[in-house]
Parts: structure tokens; sequence; C-alpha cells
């Protein structure tokens, strides 16, 4: 999905929100992605770096 | 952001500073002078700092965080300028900050903030970023900045069309960032100026710099067709020339606020100016 899988610093999970609802996000290990559900958006990590831009992140299917 | 205007066009911003993440280094020793002097206003608090997020350093700023021994968190909207700032890096765009409330106890940008379309709306959220008494520091080119150039370009571009359009990004005054930070909500505010003379021999350089900083135009209602050609060589020769050398200032608003906390660790400060 988003092409590398360095994983994501721990330290940035414990301060991360959606930018879009301020809401918690899941850290989904497999697709390397973080989930915002209130938002239906996975944004990507990319070599390690989360991609917090909504333009950027895919959209969730219900 | 309803209701914001939307004077500046965020995806060229990104797009140039993508492009600039390659050439930065042009442009190193200008943004690690302003950095400097903006990272020195907290040598004269007693506060210690464990956490920063800084937005927009270029790869610049996080050295002089990590030489006073903070960690830092380099957030930028262009995710290869963010990985110039070392490990932590997260892409982000500073109208919508990704941060839980009370995360960091620093917030810098140096140089950075000029290019968001609700500047009000960035540094609230900057302060709910920023723990209770919690640091902010901002370098923002304010009016005055490239004025020069400025001017070349609309006599320049008046003469050859008969019309100007914006080239040069609108810049605040200083009294603008005051009434800002404050209505923020930020406690102490203070802002003052600072100033770094750009001396150039060969006027094309002066584009060049801006380039490599990321610094094109990105004013949404730019004149997006290619400008006539003689546009840029008019203007550049029509920019003041002293002993064979042109100047154009950097004129920076330096912001200081700190985040509400009874009691303000910030009061006990020696004045940061």
């Amino acid at each position: 999905m988003s092409g590398s899988k360095v994983p994501i610093d721990p330290r940035l999970l414990e301060i991360l929100v959606c930018p879009l609802t301020k809401g918690p996000l899941e850290y989904d290990r497999t697709n390397n992605e973080l989930i915002s559900r209130k938002a239906g958006l996975a944004y990507p990590i990319r070599d390690g770096i989360p991609i917090m831009l909504p333009d950027e992140a895919r959209k969730l299917e219900d | 952001m309803a209701g914001v205007p939307e004077i500046f066009d965020r995806l060229a911003v990104r797009r140039h500073r993508d492009r600039a993440a390659r050439m930065v280094e042009r442009v190193a020793p200008v943004l690690r002078e302003a950095a400097e002097r903006l990272v020195g206003r907290m040598d004269d608090t007693t506060r210690r700092f464990a956490l920063a997020l800084d937005l927009g350093g270029r790869g610049i700023v996080a050295p002089l965080l990590a030489a006073r021994g903070i960690t830092a968190v380099s957030a930028d909207l262009s995710t290869r300028m963010a990985a110039r700032g070392g490990a932590l890096a997260v892409a982000a765009d500073e109208e919508w900050l990704p941060f839980r409330a009370a995360s960091f106890d620093l917030v810098t940008a140096n140089l950075s903030l000029h290019w968001a379309n609700d500047l009000p709306g960035v540094l609230v959220q900057v302060r709910t970023a920023l723990k209770p008494d919690g640091l902010f520091l901002a370098s923002l080119p304010v009016l005055g900045t490239l004025d020069p150039l400025r001017t070349a370009l609309a006599e320049a571009e008046a003469a050859l069309s008969g019309g100007a359009s914006p080239r040069v990004s609108p810049f605040p005054t200083l009294r603008d960032c005051a009434g800002l930070l404050q209505r923020a909500g930020f406690a102490l505010p203070v802002v003052d100026l600072d100033r770094i003379s750009l001396a150039y021999r060969e006027p094309l350089a002066a584009l060049h710099d801006l380039r490599a900083a990321g610094e094109t135009n990105a004013i949404r209602v730019r004149e997006r067709r290619t400008p006539p050609r003689a546009l840029f060589p008019a203007a550049l020769a029509a920019l003041p020339v002293e002993e064979r050398t042109i100047t154009l200032e950097l004129t920076m608003a330096m912001l200081t606020g700190w985040a509400p906390s009874p009691p303000q660790h910030g009061s006990g400060r020696a004045a940061a100016h």
C-alpha cells in the first residue's frame, strides 16, 4: 500500500492526532497507515514519515 | 477553513518546498543566521525545554535545537523538506496541525508561516499544541522585505503590459504580528524587529536564492502565464545598485509568546529582546 515498511517512531504515535477531527488514530501495522475512524481516512506512512495531509489520505470504505 | 480568504495556493507552496529541499543548502547561511537569532531568544529564559515542534525549519532549526539538548519533531508541508529535520519528521499542513493538545514545550517557526492563508488559525493551533507555559518563537518576514524587488517588478510589468500582477508576497506589518499573538491567546506577547541585509553582485542570484529557499510566488491570483521574456531582465536591471552591489533586506518580526499557565514561568525571565 504505502510502498515502504519503515515503522513509525513510537514517540510520534504518542502525539499525533487526525488533523481534521483532532481525534485519535489507530496504527495499522500491516498497511503501515494511521487510521482516523471519525474522518474515514487512512494516512500513509512513507519511509517512516507520517503524511498527515488529508489530500494524500486514503478514503476508508465502510 | 471556511470563511478564510485563500490568498495563497497551498499546493504551489508544497511544490516549491519539495523542489527547494534539494537546493536549500544554497541559502543555508541566511536561514541559519535568522534561526540562530530566533533560537537564541530562549537562552534568556530559565525554563527547560525537552520536546519541540519545529514548523518549516528546512533542516536548519532542528540541529540548533539538538545542540541545546532539545528533541525536535520537524513538520513541513513537503515530506522531503520535513525529512531534512531528522528522525522525527511529519508531513503536515500548519493550518491543520496533527498534534494532540499540550504536546510540546516549545514551538519554533523560522521564516515559514508567511504562506499560510489563516495565520490567526495557525497561531491558535500552535498555542493549543503547547503545554501550559510552553514557548512559541517565530520569525516572520514583514513589510519592507524585498521592497526594491517588489517595486522593480511592478514598474517593469506596468511598462511592458500596462498592468501589474502580484509577484511578491503581501507581508504583514509589525503591528499585525503583535495583534495576532494577542488574539491567539498567548501570554506575554513580544514582537520586535530584526534585519538581515543580503548583498548581491548579480541580480539574478537573488531570484535563485528565493527559489532555493522555497520562496517562489504562491499567490493564488498570480499570473500563471509565462511572464513576458523581458520582464525579469527589465526589473532586475532597475534594482538600485550601490558600489556594484544590490542590497535586499530581509525585515523580520521576531515573535515570542507563552501558552498561558498560572504561575507564568515566562514572567520570571529576563526580557527576551
